[in-house]
């Protein structure tokens, strides 16, 4: 090859490269000491997540008080992942991270949870005690509901059981991101219990092999499905039901007599953040019952808190009642922390494959 | 992965070293800036991910430093993970060969192009792909294979299908988008090859009575061989760890063994048994490009 004909670049390539270079190493090193101070670095999820968090709370609760919010958008398996591997560092990267209850319960576990000092969030007191956790602020919370298209299915689904109704064969949904949901929806229809899921899993090889369902990789995903009407009936949170309405999707939500899968969202603040002090106001401004109140009105999340203000209209819409509080089935995080690798493993080899 | 960082400093080695006229050793020191960075920054994560693949998975403690071969067992016991490999592989292999089948002749015609302006021009287009984010042309191929995307629309409207084809989630799906991602690689690599073929040879070969399309397979191909390897290697190498083009078009039920090394250390929490898929998948890849080098190597000098 003519190994002088690449000597001869013209120097000016050679000099925009080298710049290149050295600037990003520099805006990285950069940006790493400035989040050291007075700033709070926040690890949340993106999307429209993440905007109405900003519009909610952190802008008028957080960011008001001369609070600089750094935010690290990510999903959260990167976050998991990215607390783990900073364990063992002498500081942290992470201020606040959201989560749900589930991945929390895992990463204290493994010791990288602060217990959190409650005299510091003032506002915990009016969280609902079956939420309550010493490392964790719960902050919404919803259920797995059945979603179906009313276009399609007149009779509104009863039961999880209805995802197995042959009728609907080829015109079902399923999530990957959320396989454990399905194991445990395909426990409970089965004899199971949130904490004894093994019944699921022939149950679940049925459904495979008679309802061939389509499997999506996230939520816009389903969403789309229902919209382009590949799908008819599938089951998901009813607050992203909900949210999918009222984009105009035809879908509508259907409580399963069995319970909804429950599901808590919250934040943690890790045992190595630099900035301990602005976590806390930040946890106790998740909880401020007007601004929480809107961003359950706006994401449809029921609040975790039991003075939220929130309109009668969309109290009865998104609120979940005692009693249906009471039927919601929790996981058992302990159990689930256990097997989740398993049941991955058998989720990819048995359910997709 | 490491080629453009460490292109970069050995330019910039070259230009503080000043003219090439100076004594050897001093230009053999000239290569330790880029081996510091390959060492620090490739090799020793690189080392880490190996030990990881012998420690063993725990549910609570997560990792146990342990030396077991489990992990290793695992793989190459079960035949789910041997089927991920062959398909990947295959997928790799399929999308490398139309790759290079279609930017051969395009970086033929842009190294035969007279004009040093418009040739620029054509470089700076194939180069134009690589700009955006792979995660965004993937979202793009998304638009245009869905059920109801581009081509099933113009289809249905054309009246030449009754039901949409489903082309999105499909083996295909992957392959077509792969090759998108590819192209602009190896018709860099092929042009600057065939750059450096004289055209005098060509018309050696015409003058003696070849046809344009003789003289190419005759001359050029056989010429620009090292050219091809190298430009398949590399394609090879970036379609056996895709991860964003089989997430996204292959959808969940296509698994490849990118997206499975991430589920397995980011979703689950499993490093040990990740670091083993990565590893796995590291040493078929270069055992691969090795074995197909040489046939080639072989079959052809």
């Amino acid at each position: 090859m003519n190994s002088q004909w690449n000597f001869a670049l013209p120097l000016r390539r050679r000099e925009v490269l080298v710049g290149a270079a050295a600037s990003a190493v520099l805006s990285l090193t950069g940006r790493e000491a400035s989040a050291q101070s007075s700033e709070l670095v926040v690890s949340n999820w993106g999307g429209d997540w993440n905007d109405r968090t900003v519009r909610f709370i952190e802008s008028p609760l957080v960011e008001s008080k001369g609070i600089k919010i750094v935010r690290a958008l990510n999903l959260e398996p990167e976050r998991k992942t990215k607390l783990l591997a900073e364990r063992n560092l002498p500081r942290g990267s992470i201020d606040v991270a959201h989560f749900s209850a589930g991945d929390a319960f895992e990463l204290n576990e493994q010791g990288i949870l602060e217990q959190l000092d409650l005299s510091k969030i003032p506002n915990y007191a009016n969280v609902r005690p079956a939420l309550r956790s010493p490392y964790f602020v719960p902050w919404v919370f919803g259920g797995v509901t059945l979603a179906y298209n009313p276009k399609f299915i007149k009779k509104p689904p009863t039961s999880f059981a209805d995802l197995w109704n042959p009728e609907y064969a080829g015109k079902l949904g399923v999530l990957d991101q959320s396989f454990y949901n399905w194991i445990y929806m395909a426990a409970l229809v089965s004899g199971g219990k949130m904490n004894q899921v093994d019944p699921g899993f022939a149950k679940l090889l049925e459904m495979k092999k008679t309802m061939k369902p389509r499997i999506y990789p996230t939520h816009q995903q389903m969403a789309a499905g229902f919209a382009n009407e590949e799908i008819w009936i599938a089951a998901n949170y009813s607050a992203r039901i909900a949210q999918w309405a009222k984009d105009g999707v035809s879908v509508r939500s259907a409580y399963p007599k069995e319970g909804p899968v429950s599901i808590v969202f919250g934040a943690t603040i890790p045992k190595k953040a630099r900035n301990k002090d602005a976590a806390y106001q930040y946890l106790n401004a998740l909880l401020d019952p007007k601004g929480l109140g809107s961003y359950s009105e706006a994401s449809m999340y029921a609040p975790s808190i039991g003075n939220a203000v929130l309109s009668d209209a969309v109290r009865g819409a998104i609120d979940f009642t005692p009693e249906q509080t009471a039927a919601l089935n929790s996981p058992d995080y302990g159990y689930q922390a256990k097997n989740i690798s398993q049941w991955q493993e058998w989720w990819n080899k048995e359910f997709k494959a | 992965v490491n080629t453009p960082a460490s292109s970069t400093l050995g330019k910039l080695t070259m230009q503080t070293a000043g003219p090439a006229s100076r004594p050897l050793p001093v230009r053999g020191a000239l290569v330790v800036p880029a081996l510091l960075l390959v060492c620090v920054f490739l090799m020793a994560p690189l080392g880490l991910i190996v030990r990881y693949s012998f420690d063993v998975y725990d549910p609570v403690k997560l990792m146990l430093a342990v030396f077991s071969l489990d992990n290793y067992r695992k793989v190459f016991a079960d035949a789910f993970y041997q089927n991920v490999l062959g398909l990947t592989a295959k997928i790799a292999f399929l999308s490398t060969l139309i790759t290079i089948a279609l930017a051969f002749p395009v970086a033929y015609c842009i190294s035969r192009t007279a004009s040093e302006k418009r040739r620029s021009w054509l470089i700076i287009l194939t180069v134009l792909p690589l700009l955006l984010g792979n995660a965004v042309r993937s979202a793009a191929w998304m638009v245009v294979m869905g059920t109801k995307g581009i081509v099933n629309s113009t289809l249905l409207g054309l009246g030449l299908i009754a039901q949409p084809l489903s082309i999105l989630y499909t083996p295909t799906a992957v392959v077509i988008a792969l090759v998108s991602v590819l192209l602009p690689y190896a018709i860099i690599t092929l042009q600057s090859v065939m750059d450096s073929i004289p055209v005098s040879l060509e018309e050696a070969g015409q003058s003696l009575g070849y046809s344009p399309l003789r003289t190419v397979v005759a001359v050029v191909l056989p010429l620009a061989m090292p050219g091809l390897i190298a430009a398949a290697a590399i394609c090879f190498a970036l379609a056996m760890n895709a991860y964003a083009t089989p997430v996204l078009i292959g959808g969940p039920k296509m698994q490849m063994m990118g997206p499975l090394v991430y589920e397995q250390i980011a979703k689950v929490s499993n490093w040990p048994f990740g670091a083993t898929l990565a590893c796995v998948l590291m040493a078929s890849t270069v055992a691969l490009t090795i074995i197909s080098t040489r046939f080639l190597h072989k079959r052809y000098f």
